[in-house]
């Protein structure tokens, strides 16, 4: 097997005395989709808040093509080439679409290639195209989300980190993101998706966690796990 | 100053005092845009930013014993506006450094509080520098004023004789004065070169993106200490700007100056909407107005009980100020 794009050996996070991931070990290869499925509180944001460097890491490692960055800024681990699409979307409602997007390319100076790549998300998400000079506040909730990960793909990443996605939206509107990102990773993006809505997430990933109150559980291929009686009594509601 | 003009109204005076306002109220605002430009980042009521005027001033008193005779003095202006921001700049990054940046985890009441102690510490250093009673600048850097009041005063005593002209004479002799041209000549470009940097640099856009998610603003790769101290930088800009033309228009200086200009200026942000920059503008020039206005239609014991009635008044009606935003919580 090839050198994994990112791996956490064994991370420890705490907020305050509240220790919330207690030692978690995950791997992501090249140029798949792998999800970390779990239940309110089990962890999942703090895993990718993390490894973006927003919250410091008490104990273990993360490994980021073979580099350490859990004692890197966040804003370094960007320019590595690691962009989060956080939880709650977070764009910035006072800019206009088109600043919004020209934020996730801050760490560029490239201004054609910049202007290419916002034409970029605009193929992948047409809306964003009609909604450009609208500030960022002003959009629906699906449209803020095709925002989020269009601006996170601003800085043109190695792999793109997505915190609930389908989180209060229509189901028309889910199927949408999640071609997205599909047809993202067929062009060879890497992509570590945490996940409420675990059906889904499983059905386009290649590999899965399960992660319960800030422990790894269980770790399969997506498949086995879509099949696991465990996992569908838990998660999948079957 | 001579006779007030008590009561007396005439539009030709009150367009007088409404001018004073407005030029009192550029200067207020200038002060408020370092409340809210750091407030708008850090969610922190800086109360010392006032005391960083002080210091502005107290440095410009001190310059300006080296300064050289009139008209020499007026090559000595800009070199006053450029060393004194310069020096309030890099007085707000480290108080920032020292002081803030190590509380930025803590509950907000905290950092609150140190800024109160930093103000303290700060009023204190400029007792020490001029002592506690007021200091008046001696040079002479601007043209002087009385050949043009003396001349007016010829002109008022050849028409004693007749009331009606007198009447006319009398407001005219100082619609503006030199330090308020020096007052306007700075003021102006600075608010459009804040305007033009906030609203199109990509540093601008940094800072904006910064105070409204400062979490999505690091996964943006945005150094958000960076942007804090450059936050810093220029409230500490506009408070040396403010300082000098200040100084050089009033010409008395004392060490507590920077506790009332400081609470007018936080009133004037806040009455436009604390976080916002065109509503710090617009807050310093209606404080300013009902300063002056207050002052000769109320009496000068009124005015602090007319600007903060005012932002009384208008906290019950518009809580977020009059440009502010209303912060909507969104899960």
């Amino acid at each position: 097997m090839s050198q994994p794009i990112l791996e956490l050996k064994g991370v420890h996070t705490s907020y305050g005395v509240i220790e919330v991931l207690k030692g978690i070990s995950i791997k992501v290869e090249p140029k798949q989709i792998v999800t970390v499925i779990g239940a309110n509180g089990a962890g999942k944001t703090t895993t990718l808040m993390t490894i973006s460097g927003c919250v410091p890491i008490q104990k273990g490692e993360i490994l980021f093509n073979g580099q350490p960055i859990h004692r890197t800024p966040a804003h370094q681990i960007l320019k590595m080439g690691l962009a989060q699409s956080p939880e709650g979307r977070k764009i910035f409602p006072r800019l206009t679409v088109k600043e919004n997007l020209e934020m996730g390319a801050f760490t560029r100076n490239d201004k054609a290639g910049i202007q290419q790549d916002i034409e970029k998300a605009y193929h992948l998400f047409p809306i964003l195209k009609d909604r450009q000079k609208q500030l960022g506040g002003t959009l629906s909730g699906g449209e803020q989300q095709m925002l989020a990960i269009a601006r996170a793909l601003m800085s043109r990443p190695k792999m793109l980190l997505l915190d609930e996605p389908s989180l209060g939206l229509a189901p028309m509107i889910i199927l949408k993101i999640f071609d997205a990102i599909q047809e993202l990773n067929r062009e060879g993006m890497s992509v570590l998706l945490v996940e409420q809505n675990a059906r889904l997430a499983l059905k386009i990933a290649h590999w899965g966690y399960v992660l319960e109150t800030g422990t790894v559980t269980m770790s399969a291929a997506a498949q086995e796990l879509l099949h696991d009686p465990r996992v569908q009594a838990a998660y999948l509601g079957e | 100053m001579d006779l007030c003009l008590f009561a007396e109204f005439s539009f030709q005076s009150l367009s007088q005092y409404v001018l004073n306002g407005l030029l009192m109220g550029a200067l207020f605002a200038l002060i408020a845009l370092g409340y809210t430009l750091v407030y708008g980042i850090i969610e922190l009521v800086n109360f010392a930013h006032g005391d960083v005027f002080m210091l502005g001033c107290v440095l410009t008193y001190f310059l300006c014993m080296f300064a050289p005779e009139y008209p020499t003095s007026l090559i000595f202006i800009p070199l006053l506006l450029l060393i004194v921001p310069i020096c309030c700049s890099l007085l707000n990054i480290t108080i920032n450094y020292l002081v803030y940046r190590p509380l930025r985890k803590a509950p907000r009441l905290v950092p609150l509080v140190s800024a109160l102690g930093v103000s303290f510490v700060l009023i204190n250093v400029g007792q020490m520098a001029i002592g506690t009673s007021p200091k008046s600048i001696q040079a002479q850097l601007l043209p002087s004023e009385t050949n043009q009041s003396s001349a007016n005063r010829e002109t008022e005593n050849a028409t004693r004789s007749n009331e009606a002209s007198e009447e006319l004479t009398r407001p005219r002799r100082s619609w503006l004065t030199w330090a308020d041209i020096l007052l306007i000549g700075t003021v102006i470009p600075a608010m459009t070169g804040l305007a033009l940097l906030v609203k199109f640099t990509k540093i601008g856009k940094a800072m904006r993106a910064t105070a409204q998610n400062p979490i999505a603003a690091r996964l943006m790769g945005i150094n958000v200490e960076f942007v804090i101290a450059l936050t810093f930088a220029l409230g500490g800009i506009f408070a040396g700007l403010a300082a000098v033309v200040f100084t050089l228009k009033i010409t008395t200086i004392d060490y507590l100056m920077g506790y009332k200009n400081g609470l007018y200026a936080f009133t004037a942000a806040v009455v436009g909407g604390v976080g916002s920059i065109p509503g710090a503008v617009l807050g310093g020039i209606l404080i300013g107005l009902i300063y002056s206005l207050g002052a000769v239609y109320i009496g000068g014991a009124w005015v602090d009980a007319c600007i903060f009635g005012t932002l009384i008044i208008l906290l019950v009606f518009r809580p977020s100020g009059i440009l502010g935003t209303r912060v909507r919580e969104k899960v």
